[in-house]
């Protein structure tokens, strides 16, 4: 079992308008987790009670082995942090950012730093300013990464950049995951891109975690099935089942607990299976909330 | 206490009001030497304009280094870096206080100098030592506002409260009998009642930064 680098236990944070509530969250050392979320579903809130910005009301947080809020600016060392709200001095070049950034990080990478900025075509002597918005995403994540930091923690990165910044962006993420002490954690209501790079999701809703597992672990138990039913055939009644959908003769079992078992279960009880169906995130993320917000309102 | 944390970011701050700072020192050398040999209106004209450039230069400070930081959204990026509230509350302070002190400092010893140097207004000397202290009673206002609300208009609300309070503070002591009665003789005077007024003043401010420490340690949300 890997070291936690960020480990949430029973936290809540309460506005008038919206409430995080018992939050559970165990990242470990070396993994990338999806953090999904529609908009305002709290996954801003979480990560801001990451990185100590927010306090939360109760149950505690420690990342990478700090107290948080008490211990963030020990944590924050060893943090990068970008988020889709966050902007750099628009009077300064990009090369007084890393100056300025260069002493207060003891494993600042100049050289890679450098690299970097070929890498995403940015000039150092242009100022922020006359930077585009894709640019600027590219140098606050240069900024991130040349710090060398033990865990990357990314708020809605890509959000606003067009298809060719996200594939950049994208890949420059994977190429920092060749690191295999870097954890990150990388929140976005974008399922694509959290699928691409992650190995561990984690879906939040109205300020709640509804689940949290594997990548691959959600791709196997996620399913749809396709039956066809006889006149005198019920919907066989099968584990894990959130959603019934189609027609009355030709109902599609939504399930996150499958299993291949299932279809013989389901010839036995009458029902021919025609298709088994995988599922992408997005189809399963939005499967999941919509269960949820049903078993709710129920 | 991260001291050279706080540095780097009173460094930063720095660097982005060099213009303020360098236009404010120009204007200030400008107008003392208005006030030095312009004659009886000059004196007057370059007393108006160097109280004008103090008011600009701590409110170009405090809107540029406090609430340009949440309205330009560079607050989150600030606040990414190791440092804890406390920090950066002390960065704010020191590194505002630290841009219009030297300034505050030079124009108030050129206008004591002045006054030193002409016999015939020796006894403004009292009234203007506790005026140039009020004017950073309300420096320390401007500040303190700004680091609790982050808010622009409280900030503004605050400017113009303690540019009225200059004026009224200016009238109330200039009719305090322990001033009123020596401000227009010939001789330098310093007084019991003065010293309870710079007392008072520097309490003040020490309340005032006080507080905002006191609140920014108690906040919950930062950003």
């Amino acid at each position: 079992m890997n070291e936690l680098a960020v480990k949430f236990d029973g936290v809540g944070k309460r506005y008038r308008h919206f409430s995080l509530e018992n939050i559970h969250l165990e990242l470990p050392t070396g993994c990338i987790m999806g953090f999904i979320g529609a908009n305002g579903a709290g996954k801003s809130t979480t990560i801001r009670i990451l990185m100590g910005l927010v306090h939360q009301d109760e149950g505690s947080v420690r990342v990478l082995g700090h107290s948080m809020p008490a211990e963030q600016a020990k944590a924050k060392l060893d943090i990068g942090f970008v988020s889709e709200d966050m902007r750099l001095y628009g009077a300064a070049t990009l090369a007084w950012h890393m100056e300025f950034m260069r002493p207060i990080y003891p494993r600042w990478d100049q050289k890679y730093a450098e690299e970097l900025a070929r890498r995403f075509d940015l000039k150092p002597q242009q100022k922020i300013k006359g930077l585009s918005h894709g640019q600027r995403v590219k140098a606050a994540l240069l900024l991130a990464l040349a710090r060398r930091p033990r865990l990357l923690v990314l708020d809605e990165p890509t959000t606003g950049l067009d298809p060719v910044a996200r594939v950049e962006v994208l890949g420059e993420l994977m190429a920092a995951l060749a690191d295999e002490e870097r954890t990150i954690l990388f929140s976005s209501h974008n399922t694509l891109d959290v699928e691409q790079i992650s190995d561990q999701i984690t879906f939040i809703d109205r300020g709640r975690i509804i689940d949290s597992d594997d990548k691959e672990a959600f791709l196997d138990r996620w399913r749809r099935l396709r039956l066809v039913l006889p006149p005198d055939v019920a919907v066989p009644r099968l584990p894990g089942v959130v959603e019934v959908g189609g027609s009355g003769r030709l109902p599609v079992l939504t399930t996150d607990r499958f299993e291949p078992a299932m279809v013989s279960v389901c010839n036995e009880l009458g029902a021919a299976v025609q298709a088994v169906d995988t599922m992408t995130l997005e189809e399963i993320f939005v499967a999941n909330v919509q269960s949820r917000r049903e078993r709710l309102t129920a | 206490m991260n001291y050279s944390m706080v540095r780097s970011l009173i460094l930063k701050d720095w660097y982005f009001q060099r213009i303020a700072i360098l236009l404010s020192l120009g204007g200030g050398v400008v107008s003392l030497a208005v006030v030095a040999f312009g004659g009886q209106a000059g004196f007057t004209i370059g007393l108006i304009l160097l109280v004008t450039i103090m008011v600009m230069l701590s409110a170009m400070t405090v809107m540029g280094n406090t609430i340009g930081e949440r309205e330009n959204q560079t607050l989150a990026f600030s606040m990414s870096l190791p440092i804890s509230y406390v920090e950066y509350t002390t960065s704010k302070v020191v590194g505002s206080l630290l841009i219009f002190v030297p300034f505050w400092l030079a124009v108030v010893g050129g206008c004591v100098g002045l006054i030193v140097a002409a016999p015939q207004i020796h006894g403004f000397f009292a009234y203007a030592v506790i005026m140039a202290i009020e004017i950073l009673v309300s420096t320390c206002l401007m500040i303190a506002v700004a680091l609790v609300t982050e808010s622009k208009s409280w900030t503004i609300v605050a400017m113009v409260t303690g540019n009225l309070a200059l004026n009224v503070v200016g009238y109330l002591v200039a009719h305090i009998p322990g001033i009123r009665k020596q401000m227009w003789g010939t001789a330098i005077y310093w007084n019991a009642t003065a010293t309870i007024l710079v007392v008072i003043e520097f309490s003040l401010i020490a309340l005032m930064l006080g507080g905002a420490f006191f609140i920014q340690s108690r906040k919950k949300d930062f950003i």
